[in-house]
């Protein structure tokens, strides 16, 4: 192996290590008790309270009671895991990781958290709607489905970012790509 | 790397894997099951925990529990399902079925069995530690109770999806290729000058 891929793998490990580490601490600071109460918790019940009302415009008759949409047929409780803080998390963890200016890593955070919440938002509905009038597929589609699809938006829109930071960051780039190095 | 054909890939990739994990999660739980028991029953005296797969759910029994009990069934594709993430991230790729990216992601599956493993192992003690009472405070310490609980949430919360994107990162990408495409890339931009 040349030493510039030794280099790139050495880099590319690095960033592992970071997003590991990054994503215990966020753990860490999300799953405490005070967090969870003053921060999780309300911001969950907005993700229900946004839902309802969307559904509401939709014509579902959804009532909401904290973190809980209920209709006369069906009803979810939205819970960690559903609320997108777990994707966020895992995007948070990768921008933070990766070699950029700050500036461009609290763009990204801020756009990053936005697109996922949206599709978030996307999922509580369609999942609700699911419930409903297709009950039978609402385990798979709320598990396997929708889940998978979360994360891998949050994946994607990660390396769609980082692959925007390789003109400020070449050098150390976990990609590997080191300019400096062309020759 | 991401452009349209790459997205067309993972999106291959993505309905191939739902339609592999939906046939063929069960004997896939009773191999994890079968792993987890093994780790568990190697620190157990006696080993007493046996863990039984069927229909979605992993059914936790002890040869201690009372006979006419109800036995906690442990939701398996809440575990596993992240083979879904894994198979598309391996999809993105330029090449998916050329051989050593195939042993890649052969290597990094396996890698992910041993997570989902250890993740079961997770499970069980977790609820040994809060679900069943005084049983649980008799025999776990705050400290056991904690390192439990708090390791399956952590899969629960962030490691079920962090596992894949991190085996996808360490085997699954290839740093070896990527200076072979700045030549490719100067190429066409002169054709399009």
């Amino acid at each position: 192996m040349s030493e510039v891929l030794v280099s790139a793998r050495r880099r590319s490990v690095g960033f592992l290590l970071r997003f590991v580490a990054l994503l215990l601490v966020f753990y860490l600071i999300v799953a405490s008790h005070p967090v969870n109460d003053a921060v999780i918790v309300p911001f969950t019940a907005a993700i229900a309270s946004v839902s309802g009302r969307l559904l509401n415009a939709f014509g579902e008759k959804a009532e909401v009671a904290g973190t809980e949409i209920r209709s006369s047929s069906f009803g979810v409780n939205i819970e960690n895991g559903c609320n997108g803080v777990e994707t966020a998390l895992l995007f948070g963890s990768a921008v933070l990781a990766f070699p950029a200016s700050w500036k461009r890593r609290l763009l990204g955070l801020a756009a990053g958290f936005v697109a996922i919440q949206v599709l978030n938002l996307l999922r509580v509905i369609t999942l609700f709607w699911i419930g409903i009038h297709r009950p039978a597929l609402f385990n798979s589609s709320h598990t396997v489905i929708w889940q998978s699809v979360v994360v891998l938006f949050g994946v994607l829109l990660f390396l769609l970012w980082a692959s925007r930071q390789r003109p400020l960051s070449a050098e150390r780039s976990p990609t590997g790509r080191d300019r400096s190095r062309k020759g | 790397m991401l452009n349209g054909r790459a997205a067309l890939r993972g999106l291959a990739g993505f309905l191939l894997a739902l339609a592999f994990w939906f046939g063929f999660s069960r004997p896939y739980e009773r191999a994890i099951a079968a792993g987890a028991q093994t780790l568990i029953n190697l620190f157990e005296s006696p080993d007493v925990t046996r863990l039984q797969p069927g229909n979605g759910e992993i059914l936790l029994d002890r040869r201690d529990f009372p006979p006419g009990s109800a036995r906690p069934g442990l939701p398996g594709p809440d575990i596993h399902f992240n083979f879904v993430l894994l198979v598309t991230l391996f999809a993105l790729d330029r090449k998916p079925l050329r051989g050593e990216h195939v042993a890649r992601f052969l290597a990094a599956a396996a890698a992910l069995f041993f997570v989902h493993v250890v993740a079961l192992v997770f499970q069980v003690h977790s609820v040994y530690v809060t679900s069943l009472g005084a049983w649980s405070e008799a025999n776990y310490g705050p400290v056991a109770r904690n390192f439990w609980a708090a390791g399956f949430h952590f899969y629960q919360i962030a490691g079920r999806f962090a596992a894949p994107f991190a085996l996808w990162w360490l085997f699954g990408r290839r740093e070896e290729e990527e200076p072979s495409e700045r030549p490719r890339r100067a190429g066409k931009k002169k054709r399009r000058g």
